[in-house]
C-alpha cells in the first residue's frame, strides 16, 4: 500500500472526515534535502472533520500526528490544513 | 529530567522567543525552517535560533519535549506556539501579532501588515 493510501485510511478511520485530501508532493521536492529519490517523502493533507471543534491549532495538529502514528517519523515533511 | 530536557527547558524559559530549526536564522537548511525564520526576520523579532542539525540530542529531545514530531518549532515565553503551518496561518490571520503584543515582544507592525497585504 502506498504511504498516501495508508495515511488516508488512518485519517478516515480516526476522524470520519467530511473532506479529506492527501497529496504526495514529493516530486516537487525532488533533488533537495529530505527527498530520498524514491518519493513518498513530502505530503500535504487537507482535512475537515467535526471532531476538531473546540481544539486549538496545536491540539488539532497533535490529533492528526497521533492518528498517523508511525508514518510521521517515516516521512520528511507533512503540511497540514485542518479545520472543522 | 534528563540533561537534554533540562537544557531545552532552560533555553525556552530564559529566552523570550526561541526557534528550533534546521540551519540558522541567516542560513536555513530546510524550506519549512526558512519560511518561519523568514517571517520572524522580516517583522524584526529578536529571537534565539537553535540549529538542531548541529546537536543530535536537541534534535530528538525537542520532539519529545514539545510532543511535536517535526522541525521547526517556535517557543514564546516558554510556551510552544507551533510549527511551520501554524506560524504561517497565525501570521496571515494576525494572531501572531496579537501573541507578540500580549507577551510584550516588540516587532515591526508595518512589516507584518505588508506580509498580509502581499498574501491577502
Amino acid at each position: 500500500m502506498s504511504v498516501k493510501d495508508e495515511m488516508e485510511n488512518r485519517l478516515q478511520a480516526a476522524f470520519e472526515p467530511t473532506e479529506l485530501e492527501v497529496v504526495d508532493d514529493s516530486d516537487s521536492h525532488r533533488g533537495h534535502a529530505g527527498h530520498d529519490g524514491k518519493g513518498e517523502s513530502h505530503f500535504n493533507v487537507r482535512i475537515r472533520a467535526a471532531g476538531f471543534a473546540g481544539q486549538n491549532r496545536v491540539q488539532r495538529h497533535r490529533m492528526v500526528h497521533k492518528a498517523l502514528g508511525d508514518i510521521v517519523p517515516r516521512i520528511h515533511a507533512l503540511a497540514l490544513d485542518i479545520d472543522v | 529530567m534528563t540533561d537534554t530536557k533540562t537544557r531545552i527547558d532552560e533555553t525556552v524559559k530564559t529566552n523570550d522567543v526561541v526557534l528550533f530549526m534546521k540551519g540558522t536564522k541567516d542560513m536555513p537548511q530546510c524550506g519549512f525552517s526558512s519560511k518561519v525564520a523568514g517571517v520572524l526576520n522580516y517583522i524584526g523579532i529578536e529571537y534565539t535560533d537553535i540549529n538542531v542539525l548541529a546537536d543530535e540530542d536537541i534534535r530528538s529531545g525537542i520532539k519529545d519535549y514539545s510532543d511535536w514530531p517535526t522541525i521547526p518549532q517556535l517557543y514564546v515565553k516558554g510556551e510552544f506556539v507551533g510549527g511551520c503551518d501554524i506560524i504561517v496561518e497565525m501570521t496571515l490571520s494576525g494572531e501572531l501579532d496579537g501573541m507578540f503584543e500580549t507577551n510584550g515582544i516588540t516587532f515591526d507592525k508595518d512589516a507584518s501588515n505588508k506580509i498580509r497585504e502581499a498574501n491577502g
